[in-house]
C-alpha cells in the first residue's frame, strides 16, 4: 500500500488549484470547473481516509458519494445563475455583476 | 331640627362644594343659562349656611367639655398612601379648632359677598364663566387650606390658592402686564413656597409625621433640636412670608391690583394673602419653643408694616393704596404673632377681612362708574355715589383705627400685646404705622371722595353702581362697624359663646383672657389714630395744596417712596446677573460640548469611518470570495491552533 500522505498531498494540491482556479478567473463557467475541482479533490481526500484508516467503517465512502449528488444538484443550479447573467450582461465574465459597487 | 346634622367632623364638605361648582361652570358654563353664575353664588350661600351649622356644633363643643379651644377636634382622618407600614403616610385629614372657627366665617362670607358683588362689576366681560369657575376653585383651595390636619395637604391647598391667584390675577391675559403681574405673583411666592416644603419636610424628618397636632406635640415634648427646630421654623415663615407678601416678598402684591377688583378684594385682601397668618397662627406653639425664630417673625412683620405704610401714602391708583395697606396691615398681624399674641393677631385678621374686601370693592364700585383708578383723575365723587361714599368711609375709619370701628378694637389690641410682651421698639415702631396708616387712608378719601372733581369727564359718567354692588358694600359696612365688639365677654356670651374672642382663641400658657378696656391705652391708641386723621386733613383737604408743596421739600424721598425702594429693580437686576448667568453657562454647555461634540460629532465620526470603510464594497465577486476564503482559512488556523 503506498503510503496515505500520497493521497493528502494529491488532493491538497488539487485543492489548492481549485481555489485558485476560483479566485483568479474571470470566467463563470472556469470558476465553475475549479469548484468541481476542489469538489473532487475533497472527495478523494474522504475516500483516503475511509479506505486507510478504518477498514469497517466506510463512511469516509458515503460521503463522496453525497459529494457528487451535491455537486450534480450545485451545478444545475449554478448553470442557471450564469445564464441569467448572461442575459443581463451579454458577457459570461464575473466581474460584470458590479451592482452593489459602492 | 338638622343643626346636628353637619358637625365639625363633616368640615371636608365645605371644600368640596365650590369644587364641584368649579367642575360644573369651568366644563358645563356654556350649557347653562348666565354661564352658571348663580350656581357659584348658591354654592357659597350653601357653604355659609354649613360654617353656620358647624359653628353651633363648636359652640356645643365648648359648653360640653373642659375648655381647651386649641386642643379642638382632630375631626376626620383618611389615610391615602402608606408606604413602610407608617413610614411615610399620605392622609386626608381636618382639624377643627377655635382657629379654623376665626376662617371658616371669614372666607366662606366674605366669598359670598364678593361674589354676589360680581355678577354686577363682571356683567359683560368676555370669559364671564371662567372668572366665576375660577373663584370658585380659589375658594375651594382656600376652605381645603383652612381645616387641613396635616401639613401635606395644607401644602397642596397653598399651591392650589397660588394657582387660583394667578389665573385670576392674568384674568385680562390680553394686557401684557396683567400676565407679568400674574407671573410675578406666582413666581415670588413659589420661592417662598420651596422654604415651605423645605421646612415641611424637615420637620418629618425627625417626627415621621405630617400632622399638625403631632408636631406641635413633639415640639412641646422637646423632640427636635433648637437649632433644627428654628431653622425648620424660620423656612416654614419663608413660605408663609411669601403668600403674605411680607419684606422682601412683598413685592408681588401691588402689581397683583391688575386683576379683576373683586379679586382682590377676595384674594389679595381678605383671604389668600392671610394664608401665611394662619400658618403661623397654626404653629404658633412650635414657634414658642424657638423665640429666636419668632423673634424674625416680629421683625419682618414690623418691618413690612412700615415699609407698606410709606409706599402707600404716595402711591396714586386707588387699588395700589389699598394693596400697600394690605401689607402693612398684615405685617401687623406677624408682628402679633412674633410676640406670641394669637388673639390679637386673629382677631386683626378677622376685623381686617371685612374692613378691607369692603374697600377693594367700594374701590371696585367707584372705578366701576368712572372707568378710572388715578385718584388723580378723580374727586368729589361722595355727591354721585352716596352709598360707596359712605360705606367707603366707614370702612377707612376702620382701618384708621377710629373707636367703635371694628379695626380700633383689634389694633389696640394689637398694640396692646406688643407694648406688653415685646421690645418697646416695636411697639412705637406699630404706633407710628398706625398713624401712617390714618394719614394714607384719609388721604384716599378725600382725594377720591371729595374736594372738586380733577377730570370732569368721569366726573359726569360717575354714577351710582347698582343694588347688586352696593347691598355687599352695605352688609360689610355694618360689619366693619360692629363685629369689632366681639372682644367683649359680653358680647360673646350673647351670641352663644363661652365669651369674647379673647376667651375663644388663645394660646395654651398664655391662657384666655377677659377683655377690659384699658382707657389710658385706648387713649393713646385713638390719639394716634386721630392725630393721623386730622394730617390727613389738614394736607389733602380742598385741593391739596399742603400735600402737594410737601412733594417738593424732599423729591429724591417722594422718587424712593414712588419706586418702591427701588427693589423692584434689585431683584431684576440679581434675575438679570444671578439667574441669566447661571443659565448662560448652561446653554453654552449644553450648545458646546452636548450638541456640537456629542451629537453632531458623533454623527460626523461615524460618517468618516463609514467613507473610509466604503471602498472595501467593489461588487466584484472574486474580491468577495476572496474574503471567504481568507476568513475560512483563519477559522482553521484558529481551530487547529485551539485542539
Amino acid at each position: 500500500m503506498i503510503p496515505i500522505e500520497n493521497f493528502l498531498i494529491l488532493s491538497s494540491l488539487l485543492f489548492a488549484m481549485g481555489l485558485y482556479g476560483v479566485l483568479a478567473r474571470r470566467s463563470a463557467i472556469l470558476i465553475l470547473m475549479s469548484i468541481e475541482l476542489m469538489l473532487a479533490a475533497v472527495s478523494i481526500n474522504f475516500i483516503a481516509f475511509a479506505t486507510y484508516l478504518d477498514g469497517e467503517a466506510f463512511s469516509g465512502l458515503v460521503f463522496a458519494l453525497f459529494v457528487i449528488t451535491v455537486a450534480a444538484a450545485e451545478v444545475g443550479l449554478a448553470l442557471g445563475i450564469v445564464l441569467r447573467l448572461f442575459r443581463e450582461r451579454r458577457t459570461a465574465y464575473v466581474d460584470a455583476a458590479d451592482s452593489l459597487k459602492w | 331640627m338638622g343643626i346636628d346634622l353637619v358637625g365639625m367632623e363633616d368640615v371636608w364638605i365645605l371644600p368640596a362644594i365650590p369644587f364641584a361648582v368649579f367642575i360644573l361652570v369651568s366644563f358645563f358654563g356654556r350649557l347653562i343659562p348666565r354661564n352658571g353664575d348663580f350656581i357659584a353664588v348658591l354654592g357659597m350661600a350653601l357653604v355659609v349656611l354649613l360654617v353656620g351649622l358647624v359653628l353651633v356644633d363648636f359652640q356645643g363643643a365648648f359648653h360640653d367639655e373642659v375648655f381647651a379651644p386649641i386642643a379642638g377636634a382632630n375631626t376626620y382622618s383618611f389615610d391615602w398612601i402608606d408606604i413602610g407600614d407608617g413610614f411615610f403616610v399620605i392622609e386626608f385629614s381636618t382639624y377643627v379648632d377655635a382657629v379654623t372657627m376665626v376662617m371658616l366665617p371669614v372666607v366662606s362670607f366674605v366669598s359670598l359677598m364678593v361674589l354676589v358683588y360680581s355678577i354686577g362689576y363682571m356683567k359683560g366681560e368676555a370669559r364671564y364663566g371662567w372668572y366665576f369657575a375660577a373663584l370658585s376653585f380659589f375658594v375651594a383651595a382656600m376652605l381645603l387650606l383652612v381645616i387641613s390636619g396635616n401639613l401635606l395637604q395644607l401644602y397642596l391647598a397653598w399651591e392650589a390658592v397660588g394657582l387660583a391667584s394667578y389665573l385670576l390675577i392674568g384674568f385680562y391675559w390680553e394686557r401684557q402686564s396683567a400676565a407679568e403681574a400674574a407671573k410675578k405673583a406666582f413666581i415670588t411666592t413659589r420661592i417662598g413656597d420651596v422654604g415651605l416644603l423645605i421646612g415641611i419636610i424637615l420637620l418629618w424628618r425627625v417626627t415621621g409625621t405630617f400632622d399638625i397636632q403631632e408636631i406641635i406635640h413633639a415640639a412641646e415634648e422637646g423632640v427636635f433640636g433648637q437649632t433644627y427646630l428654628t431653622v425648620a421654623m424660620l423656612f416654614l415663615f419663608a413660605g408663609a412670608a411669601g403668600k403674605s407678601a411680607q419684606f422682601p416678598f412683598h413685592v408681588w402684591l401691588p402689581d397683583a391690583m391688575e386683576g379683576p377688583t373683586p379679586v382682590s378684594a377676595l384674594i389679595h385682601a381678605a383671604t389668600m394673602v392671610v394664608a401665611g397668618v394662619y400658618l403661623v397662627a397654626r404653629m404658633l406653639p412650635v414657634y414658642d419653643e424657638v423665640l429666636i425664630a419668632r423673634d424674625v417673625v416680629l421683625y419682618v412683620g414690623l418691618i413690612t408694616a412700615l415699609m407698606a405704610a410709606t409706599m402707600g401714602l404716595v402711591a396714586t391708583d386707588i387699588k395700589r393704596v389699598l394693596a400697600f395697606s394690605t401689607v402693612s396691615q398684615l405685617g401687623f398681624m406677624f408682628a402679633a404673632l412674633g410676640v406670641g399674641a394669637l388673639t390679637a393677631a386673629m382677631f386683626h385678621l378677622f376685623t381686617h377681612a371685612f374692613f378691607k374686601s369692603l374697600l377693594f370693592l367700594g374701590s371696585g364700585s367707584v372705578i366701576h362708574a368712572t372707568e378710572q383708578q388715578e385718584v388723580g383723575e378723580l374727586g368729589g365723587l361722595r355727591k354721585k355715589m352716596p352709598i360707596t361714599a359712605l360705606t367707603f368711609t366707614i370702612g377707612s375709619l376702620a382701618l384708621a383705627g377710629i373707636p367703635v370701628f371694628a379695626g380700633f378694637w383689634s389694633k389696640d389690641e394689637i398694640l396692646h400685646d406688643l407694648q406688653h410682651y415685646g421690645p418697646f421698639a416695636a411697639y412705637v415702631i406699630l404706633a407710628v404705622t398706625a398713624a401712617l396708616t390714618a394719614i394714607y387712608t384719609t388721604r384716599l378719601v378725600l382725594l377720591t371722595f371729595f374736594g372738586k372733581p380733577k377730570n370732569e369727564q368721569a366726573y359726569e359718567h360717575a354714577h351710582e353702581s347698582p343694588p347688586i354692588m352696593t347691598g355687599p358694600l352695605v352688609i360689610l359696612a355694618v360689619l366693619a362697624l360692629v363685629v369689632g365688639f366681639i372682644t367683649y365677654q359680653g358680647v360673646g356670651e350673647s351670641l352663644g359663646f363661652v365669651g369674647g374672642i379673647g376667651e375663644l382663641v388663645y394660646l395654651p400658657h398664655h391662657g384666655p383672657h377677659v377683655f377690659k378696656l384699658d382707657i389710658a391705652f385706648a387713649a393713646v391708641a385713638t390719639a394716634t389714630a386721630v392725630v393721623g386723621v386730622a394730617i390727613g386733613i389738614m394736607y389733602w383737604w380742598g385741593d391739596a395744596r399742603r400735600a402737594i408743596a410737601a412733594q417738593s421739600w424732599a423729591p429724591e424721598l417722594h422718587q424712593l417712596l414712588v419706586r418702591r425702594y427701588y427693589l423692584d429693580e434689585l431683584y431684576q437686576g440679581v434675575i438679570n446677573h444671578v439667574v441669566l448667568g447661571a443659565a448662560a453657562v448652561v446653554a453654552w454647555f449644553d450648545k458646546r460640548v452636548v450638541n456640537e461634540t456629542g451629537v453632531d460629532g458623533s454623527t460626523q465620526f461615524v460618517g468618516f469611518l463609514g467613507y473610509r470603510f466604503k471602498f472595501l464594497q467593489t461588487g466584484r465577486i472574486p474580491h468577495y470570495v476572496l474574503g471567504m476564503a481568507l476568513g475560512v482559512a483563519a477559522l482553521a488556523v484558529v481551530a487547529i491552533g485551539t485542539t
